[in-house]
């Protein structure tokens, strides 16, 4: 029993579609402040990771240890005034961080969250493919960025966009072939192999220990996704100004920082969901989301570390690192992959 | 002839995790920064910096001001009783210009003018230049 169903049994004296669309409608407003808030969340303990690193204190002056710093800093991003340049494209620049935001959460509405308690999950879309899905949605993001980078008429917002494509271009493909290995090796123990939640139920190992290689391969593929510092190549903000999002202000810009780590939170959501068992745990009956949480929690520190301990890579090292390094490992691991499911039946 | 050597060939993966292993210890170290107006700077024990004058110990010898490098020390006419400084003239200190040298401190016979560990000397005020009395009291108890 699921959250959908029941605010649909709170809703029922109003009749049946009424009472379903109402439900939808409260699922999804409960999932965008779920969103918004382990957004503020993330930045908050981002500033205050790096700062230690760093051997400084971080925010502390708004709030009891500065935890009210993010929503004075989103008051002070909604309350500017928006400058917008003058040679703009205006819908596609208007549309871009829409886009980039609007994807992300949409992203979140598919995952499996497992129960919590008497809650049960949280999942808004049920459906059969839902890893098409949610890969088709993760493709919108970089169009906004591509989008905002064209339409802002500047030439450090063009080439941040050249080289975010040139990147996407050549991280997708490995990224793809790791999730192709996982769907095969669902494929032998389920009829439904393209729905994370049959995949989730029909494991009896985590694929990250069957699979390390995809695990190494599909990690890094969601650091490039997130774009943050080993391969904030869109953003090169030592030598193109901050890239696609350099002409934007206010609360665009807002949304652009926040599409960035809401992909740093998706990207150790899906890994965990497909690679660490997801809500899968002990007592998982009803703490299934907590589990989640925690191995999402560990996997975002991690990127953290990654993304403080490392400077950026060249774009041509970076292409070359996908196209001679990553699709390879990824192939291997496909063969892998098979042998297993072929060899020994698992 | 010199010979290079080649550098050593690195496993690609370990530096990185390395790197990320330093950067997580330090997730453990303290903070160097201090909050400066509630939380005090831990200061060496030999730091001086605000400069007093012993009225009753003072004899107007004007040595300070003649030691003193940029010319911030001034004999000032003070009506005062005292019977060591017939003269009854005092050093009066410009803070504007003072590099705290402590050659006043070093060359003062009766050890009437001496440095403390007092820094915190910004106000709203004038001038920068402190008259003898002002120099016999406390900084906070100093008012221009």
């Amino acid at each position: 029993m699921n959250i959908l169903l029941r605010l649909q049994e709170l809703f029922s004296p109003l009749g049946h579609l009424v009472s379903y669309i109402l439900a939808y409608i409260f699922e999804s407003l409960f999932l965008v402040i779920f969103v918004t808030i382990s957004l503020i969340v993330m930045i908050y303990v981002f500033r205050k990771y790096m700062a230690r690193v760093q051997q400084r204190i971080g925010p502390n002056r708004v709030g009891k240890f500065g935890l009210l710093q993010l929503i004075a800093d989103a008051l002070k991003l909604v309350g500017k005034e928006n400058i917008l340049p003058r040679n703009r494209d205006d819908l596609p620049y208007k549309l871009a961080p829409a886009m980039v935001f609007v994807s992300l959460v949409l992203a979140f509405t598919i995952l499996p969250y497992g129960d919590f308690f008497y809650l049960g999950s949280f999942t808004v879309t049920h459906s059969e493919v839902t890893i098409i899905l949610l890969f088709g949605i993760i493709a919108i993001m970089p169009i906004g960025e591509v989008l905002a980078g064209i339409s802002s008429a500047n030439k450090y917002a063009l080439l941040g966009a050249l080289r975010a494509v040139a990147k996407d271009v050549s991280f997708e493909i490995p990224m793809m072939l790791s999730v192709l290995a996982i769907v095969m090796m669902a494929s032998a123990r389920t009829p439904s192999s393209l729905s994370l939640e049959s995949i989730l139920s029909s494991e009896f190992l985590p694929y990250g220990i069957l699979e390390p290689i995809g695990l190494f391969v599909f990690f890094i593929s969601m650091v490039a996704r997130a774009s943050y510092t080993p391969f904030d190549l869109g953003e090169s903000d030592s030598e193109l100004v901050s890239g696609h999002s350099t002409e934007y202000s206010g609360m665009r810009f807002g949304m652009f920082y926040m599409g960035m780590f809401g992909s740093i939170f998706l990207g150790s959501l899906i890994v965990s969901i497909l690679y660490l068992g997801g809500p899968s745990g002990p007592l998982e009956s009803s703490l299934g989301f907590i589990w989640l949480i925690i191995k999402a929690a560990i996997l975002v520190l991690i990127s953290f570390t990654v993304w403080l301990s490392m400077p950026r890579i060249r774009i041509d090292k970076f292409i070359n690192f996908g196209w001679k390094y990553l699709i390879p490992i990824a192939m291997i691991n496909l063969i892998l992959a098979g042998i297993i499911t072929l060899g020994w039946g698992l | 002839m010199i010979e290079v050597k080649e550098p050593k060939k690195r496993i690609p993966v370990v530096g990185l995790i390395s790197g990320m292993l330093t950067v997580s210890k330090y997730m453990f170290k303290k903070p160097v920064t201090v909050q400066y107006p509630e939380q005090k700077p831990d200061l060496p024990d030999r730091f001086r910096f605000r400069i007093f004058l012993k009225l009753d110990d003072c004899v107007g010898c004007t040595l300070c001001e003649q030691v003193c490098p940029n010319h911030s020390i001034n004999m000032q006419k003070v009506d005062r009783e005292n019977p060591r400084n017939k003269r009854k003239i005092y050093p009066d200190v410009n803070f504007g210009t003072c590099t705290v040298c402590r050659n006043c401190q070093e060359i003062c016979p009766t050890e009437a003018i001496y440095l403390d560990k007092e820094f915190e000397t910004a106000r709203t005020r004038n001038s920068f230049t402190y008259s003898p009395e002002e120099l016999a009291l406390k900084e906070n108890e100093v008012i221009k």
